[in-house]
Parts: C-alpha cells; structure tokens; sequence
C-alpha cells in the first residue's frame, strides 16, 4: 500500500462504491449479457461485501476498481458455472476464465458502458414510471432502501417494479447499444427526461428523506455530465440539461432550513449558494450556446442563470425571466410554465397584475387540484392586501398538499394571518 | 512498551444486504481506525484469516488427529487479527474499544505478547 493513511481515508469517500457498482454493473452486464442482470447485481453485491471483509485488515487495493470487477467477475463465472453448461456461457467464458483478466478498463470504455445501460433502462419498452428507478439501480448503485427512501415509498413496491422493469429489459431483448444515428435524438431525449424527473425528484421533492433526495439530484449530474462528454451522443441541448442542473444544485443548501423547512428563493442566504456549482453551470451553459439547437432545457438553464446570477431578489432580471417563460410558452404551452411567468410578473409589476393573470389561468383545470397555484394565489392577495382571500387560498392549497415541509410553510402563513 | 494481539472474533452483523454506499462507510471507519493507528506508530500490523474455519489438529504420535475447524456460520472462527504496541492493557484495550469490528457486533479478545527475551 503505497498510499498514506490520509490518502486511503480520502480515496474511500465520494460515494466510489456506489459509482463503482453502476459501472462494474453495465460492464459486466456489457460482457456477460444484460438478460444477466440480476446474477450480475448479486455478483457485485459479493464482492462490495468480500472487499468490507478483507480492506480493514490489509488496506485498500491501490486500483479499487480492479480488484472489485476482479472478484466480481469471478463470482459471476462461478455462479454461471454452477447453473448452466459453459457452452452457454459463450466468449466470455473463455476471455475471463483461462488467464488473467485484464484489469484496466479505460474510463473512456466504462463511461461508454454506462451510456449504453441508461440507454437499455430508459428503452421504450420499460414502463416510463419504472426508468428513473431502473437507471438508479443499475447505473447509479443505488440499492433498493435508498432509492425508496428517496421517493418515500416501500421498498417491497420499489423492489417489484425493478423486477417488473428487468422483466421487460429481457423479454424486449433491449440491446445496451449506442442507438443507431436514426433513432439517436429520440433516444437521447428518453434518457434526458428520466434525468430530469430523477433531478426533480430530488429537488422539488414531493416526498422522502432530505440527504437521499439530494443524492438523485448529484446522480442526475454524474449522468447527465457523463452523456455531454461522449463525442457521438452529446448535444448542446445535453449541455443546456446539465447547466439547468448544477444552477438549481447550487441552491440546494439554502433551501431549507435546519428543521427541514422550506426557505423560498426572496429569503435565501444567496452567500450560501454553493459558487463552485455555478461556476460550473455557466462553463455548460456557454457550451449550450454551440450549434443551432435551441431546446426547453436550454430556456430553463438561462432562467436559472438569470437567478443564480442575480445579486440578490430584488435585483433579479425579471424582464427577462418573463422573456424566457414567454418564448417555452410560445414552444408548447404548459400551465405549470404559465404559473412561473405570473410569478414573474407579479414581482416586476406588481400583485394586482398577477392576480388578473392568476384568474384567468385558474380556469385549467389542471390548476384547480394544483397545490403551488393556490399558494401563488394567496402569496399575491396577501401583497394586494386581501387577507381573507387570501386564507381561502391557502385553505384550498392544503387540500392538496403533499409534501410535509411545503404544509408547514403554508399553516405557518396561516397562522400569521389570523388563522386558528 | 508491550505488543498486544487483537483476536476479532465471529462474523459481525450480516453486512450481505447493506448497499454499497454503506460497505463504503463502514470500511471508512475501520480504514480511519487503522490508519490512526498507523500514524501514532502502534500499528504493528493485520490480516484477514479465511474464513473457512481452517483444520483442528489434535493428539500425538498414534493419536493425530485432523478436522475441520467451526463453520463461519456458527461464529466462532476468528475473523482475522491486528497487532498493536501499547503501554499496559489499559491502553490496549482503549485501543480496541474504538475498532469498529465491536460496533458492529463484532467481539475481540485481547492478549499481550510475552516477549522472547
């Protein structure tokens, strides 16, 4: 072990099991074929737990991936073996049982592999709700606790829909293949909206344990960061993603408060963004800006530059928040997008203004059991000073409610109008 | 100064299930007991036994005897072993108090080394 005892205790942090499961995972499952996906999870699970039996004693392995792939593949052939003729077991049987195997795979290759393993769990044929899951499990590392602990959901239902996905992946004989030039875009799309569901799980979380929910949200960015550098793959509109991620991260220490509370964008100790992560953003941002292409990530991504930017709330370009939410309207319509510019207008213009605009987008019906509408609502009618709307509003939005530290704002709002 | 054994008995909790994120966690801490360890200079060493149980050999002469030694399962194997320079078994034992092996069910049992001179 050449490396001193610091250095070994730095080298095992930063989540690299996790990293290392994803990537042993959608190598073997590259090798060995992904209809072996459960036997490949069980293979590496072995070997995450042979490496905490052997490492306290004689230290960690200077290439921890090495010696982890090394045992994991052994125990795969074992297993492989055991249950099948080797004829079954094709080339590779041959390639990793008669010698040494080698041990270095160029991070180029593993990035590719799991490329190729976002691309098979976000597949068409994998039901749209099951992906994001499917993705943490077998790309990211995650165990099954972990992800439903993230969506605060049992881990029996998320283990069934796993099953479920894995199921389809081999019933679909979906390849992990880089999808040919034909079907790239759509593809590369179906692998951009599980990114970002799984960042706005994290991040608007509607649900789950605060420390696992950020932890999608920095998977998100390892993904989505690892498909902008892949020369065949990538698209400004990757990069726009990536950039829209690492603005909204960089808030995420200041938006809730120690008893997990929520603390909106006006109140947010701006000194506490995190400035790395913008820094960051704006280098992805400006690579966005390369080519054509103009997608709704990359109107998202300047909407968030524009805060991350902003000195403080006061001073926030709202003309050109405006602007941007305008031009996705123009793209497609979204109520939720239609609700952000009122937003907007009302802190350019004024409450009496967004209150007009509020009205009419109130009629949509999906408004009505939308819980966010209804706080807007009353956050503008207590400006315009109309209290007593204003409680009714809230009343309405606690209907809807589902997120614990959103319901505690909103009776807390409620309280201070005289609500008892 | 004296040299002291650190036999870690049994198997500690059943870590088959934990997630990989938590294996690197609880590697962490004995890497970070361990290596604390090293830079005070009381580590003398470590090693991981297999944990097949090994052969019991018994008897003399007519009498040998050999035979496999306790399963893993029934938790009698040791798991492996660390050596550590104390001053006395109070230190000693401070020392093993901190090892995360008994944190996680783990049981050690501890001797001093008789010197040869």
């Amino acid at each position: 072990m050449a490396a001193s005892g610091e250095d070994r205790v730095r080298e095992t942090m930063d989540h690299l099991f996790r990293q290392h499961a994803g990537q042993m995972v959608s190598l073997l499952a590259r090798i060995f074929g992904i209809d072996k996906l459960d036997l490949i999870e069980d293979a590496v699970q072995d070997a995450m737990v042979t490496a905490l039996k052997k490492w306290p004693y004689g230290g960690v392995p200077d290439n921890q991936f090495a010696w982890l792939t090394q045992v994991a593949k052994n125990r795969l052939i074992d297993r492989l073996r055991r249950g099948r003729s080797s004829a079954e077991l094709g080339e590779a049987d041959g390639v990793f049982i008669a010698g040494e195997t080698p041990a270095i795979h160029f991070e180029g290759e593993i990035a590719e592999d799991q490329l190729r393993m976002m691309f098979a769990c976000c597949h068409p044929a994998i039901p749209a709700d099951s992906q994001v899951a499917l993705t943490l499990k077998t790309v990211g590392g995650f165990s099954v606790s972990e992800i439903a602990r993230a969506y605060l959901a049992n881990e029996d239902a998320i283990a069934k829909m796993l099953t479920r996905a894995k199921k389809k992946l081999r019933e679909s004989d979906v390849e992990m293949e880089i999808p040919a030039s034909s079907s790239l875009t759509l593809r590369v799309d179906a692998v951009l909206r599980v990114l970002y569901l799984m960042f706005n799980e994290g991040y608007s979380a509607s649900a789950g344990e605060l420390l696992f929910r950020r932890e999608l949200c920095f998977e998100a960015i390892r993904l989505c960061k690892l498909i902008a550098r892949h020369s065949v793959v990538s698209a400004p509109r990757v990069n726009a993603l990536a950039a829209l991620f690492l603005f909204q991260a960089a808030r995420l220490p200041t938006r809730t408060g120690s008893g997990g509370e929520l603390i909106l964008l006006s109140v947010q100790d701006r000194r506490n963004w995190d400035k790395a992560l913008i820094t960051d953003g704006l280098i992805y941002l400006h690579r966005s800006a390369s080519g054509h292409e103009l997608s709704d990530y990359h109107i998202e991504a300047e909407v968030a530059a524009i805060h991350s930017l902003a000195e403080d709330f006061a001073s926030t370009d709202w003309p050109r928040v405006i602007e941007c939410y305008g031009l996705m309207q123009a793209r497609k319509f979204s109520p939720v997008v239609e609700l952000n510019r009122i937003v907007a207008i009302g802190h350019l213009d004024g409450p009496a203004k967004a209150l007009t605009e509020l009205d009419s987008l109130g009629k949509h019906y999906l408004m009505t059991s939308f819980d966010l509408f209804h706080i807007t609502n009353a956050h503008f009618l207590v400006e315009n000073g109309e209290n007593r709307k204003a409680l009714a509003s809230y009343r309405r939005a606690l209907e809807f409610i589902r997120n614990e530290p959103i319901r505690r704002h909103v009776t807390e709002r409620m309280t201070l109008l005289g609500d008892h | 100064m004296a040299e002291y054994m650190l036999l870690l008995h049994e198997e500690p909790q059943d870590f088959s299930q934990l997630s990989p994120e938590a294996i690197q966690a609880v590697i962490g801490e004995y890497v970070a007991w361990s290596s604390k360890l090293e830079a005070e200079g009381k580590l003398v060493g470590g090693q991981k036994l297999k944990d097949d149980g090994g052969r019991q050999l018994s008897g003399w002469d007519g009498d040998f005897r050999i035979s496999d030694g306790p399963f893993a399962e029934v938790k009698e194997v040791i798991g492996g072993y660390f050596a550590v320079t104390a001053d006395g078994y109070d230190e000693a034992s401070e020392i093993a108090r901190d090892c995360p092996h008994l944190k996680y069910g783990g049981r050690i049992e501890l001797r001093e080394i008789e010197p040869t001179s």
